[in-house]
């Protein structure tokens, strides 16, 4: 069992490396979209410092959280779509019958799928959150929690991802759906939560996982509280067991376009 | 100039018939409206207050216009496909049709956002009149300056766009500058009025494309005045000269560069 599990872990990482390795064919090319992805994110340090020269604090965050805030954003996103990014497009491949290359594969259908693609831009995310908790809240403790909470955000993140994305076995036109439920986690996810009132907070922690992503371990970091963090462990692990039956229910139901496709 | 204005009837006549896909970008363009409307309503305390000379009323419909003009024009056409164009080749084959690259690309771009930008500004309207109540002392008579405004933003955007995408024919991939483009146009001219910034910054941000892009015709929405009119219609006839110009002069740079590997 355990040497199981080994080896498809071997197989995932060896696959991002490899997709890594594809992206590296153009070295300028890869490093220009990492570092212009950093400075995209660095321009809404512009947006904050406007906000903060009007209020000292915005929602109950001051601008050291807002930034940890943001670095939890996009150091999660980013990771998200270093290893999983084929979760967001899971719907093309389900409706134009392209699953087929993986279900002949010898490793686990759902593992090979999510690390089959890498988004170069999104080593540039995950670095900018990196960055910014250096610059603006490090300590080694919070380090540690930054990139723990970066893996559970990530986690959820891909967990939503893959249940947005599975709706295609059911639903055929769910590619859009998907795009805007994504650009909403993002939207939602660089503002402090406590502008939001309302059914819009519950829609924030309970509907779309951004509570349980960003939010809840930016509070964690701020004052740590062993009941929330294990919520958020337990979050994540419950997000993962729905989406991951979800899938498998949904593959019952996908049907081949008899497609030629190598997947080299 | 007709074969123009047939690309553009053709690609016009094309989108009216996806106007429903079109619709499915509102669920976006509501979401950041929802996060600006909670955002200014916790940034100005008390009734009454003002912030850079804007009521709250103002800001929100300022930030709903921005976003209108952001979501009605954004178009893959000059983002992504005259880019890709360049990279894969296909320019090659474009170039010998009888007509010139980047006023088809204009023209094509053109027929996409005349059916976009309208189901947006209707949007819009609902919208701000729902969360926000009606604009105060806005006057329906200004309307044709503002649409004239809103037009030429458009089309300084959608050169310069055009401009970062022709640098295609030197980097491989020109994505990365048009993050860059768009971040600043987004932070700058759409999220906030340009009176926010400090008052160094206001001088150098009305030397860019910024104010006349989004700060321009927003502006004429939330605060008409006739001397603000005439300043944003005379920065943008420059810009659009200066941006066209610019257009030409990189694609007739790149289009020398070009050379075919045949296939």
């Amino acid at each position: 069992m355990s040497t199981a599990v080994k080896n498809q872990l071997r197989v995932c990482l060896l696959s991002v490396k490899y997709n890594i390795m594809k992206e590296m064919v153009n070295k300028v090319t890869f490093l220009t979209n990492i570092l212009f992805m950093m400075l995209n994110n660095a321009a809404f340090i512009i947006q904050w410092s406007i906000l903060f020269s009007l209020r000292e604090d915005i929602g109950g965050y001051s601008m050291r959280e807002v930034m940890l805030l943001w670095g939890l954003t996009a150091s999660s996103f980013g990771l998200s779509r270093i290893l999983f990014a084929r979760v967001f497009t899971l719907h093309e491949l389900i409706v134009s019958g392209k699953l087929d290359a993986y279900l002949v594969q010898p490793k686990n259908v759902l593992l090979s799928v999510m690390t089959s693609v890498t988004v170069t831009s999104a080593i540039g995310d995950f670095l900018y959150g990196i960055v910014l908790l250096c610059v603006f809240s490090f300590s080694i403790g919070r380090l540690f929690l930054f990139l723990l909470f970066t893996v559970t955000g990530a986690l959820i993140i891909t967990a939503f991802g893959l249940l947005v994305g599975s709706m295609s076995f059911w639903f055929v036109r769910t590619e859009m759906f998907g795009v805007h439920m994504f650009n909403c986690m993002i939207s939602f996810a660089t503002y402090p939560d406590g502008i939001f009132r309302g059914k819009a907070r519950f829609l924030l922690y309970y509907i779309i996982p951004v509570g349980m992503a960003v939010y809840h371990p930016v509070h964690i970091m701020a004052a740590f509280d062993i009941g929330a963090f294990l919520w958020v462990l337990g979050y994540t692990v419950c997000i993962w067991a729905v989406a991951v039956c979800v899938f498998y229910r949904g593959l019952k139901r996908y049907s081949s376009s008899n497609l030629m496709e190598a997947r080299i | 100039m007709r074969k123009y204005a047939v690309i553009y009837r053709s690609v016009l006549m094309e989108n009216l018939q996806y106007a429903a896909n079109i619709a499915m970008g509102f669920v976006s363009y509501f979401i950041i409206n929802f996060v600006f409307v909670n955002l200014w309503e916790y940034m100005y305390g008390t009734p009454g207050e003002l912030i850079a000379g804007y009521t709250k009323e103002q800001m929100i419909w300022y930030v709903m216009m921005t976003e209108m003009i952001w979501f009605g024009a954004r178009s893959a056409t000059i983002a992504r496909q005259a880019s890709m164009d360049i990279r894969g080749g296909n320019i090659a084959y474009m170039m010998n049709k009888p007509y010139y690259y980047p006023l088809y690309i204009l023209a094509k771009y053109t027929g996409e956002w005349s059916v976009q930008m309208p189901m947006y500004v209707a949007l819009a309207l609902v919208m701000g009149m729902t969360m926000v109540g009606r604009l105060p002392h806005f006057r329906v008579i200004t309307l044709p300056a503002i649409v004239l405004c809103t037009v030429f933003g458009v089309m300084i955007n959608a050169i310069f766009k055009l401009c970062i995408s022709l640098l295609a024919f030197w980097v491989e991939d020109a994505s990365p500058f048009q993050w860059l483009y768009d971040k600043l146009i987004l932070v700058v001219g759409t999220l906030f009025p340009v009176e926010i910034f400090p008052d160094g910054l206001q001088v150098l941000f009305k030397l860019t494309p910024i104010y006349t892009v989004c700060y321009g015709p927003a502006k004429l929405v939330v605060d008409f005045s006739t001397e603000k009119c005439v300043e944003i219609l005379l920065a943008q006839i420059m810009y659009l000269a200066a941006g066209s110009v610019l257009m030409l002069w990189i694609y007739r740079k790149g289009v020398k560069k070009l050379y075919v590997n045949g296939g």
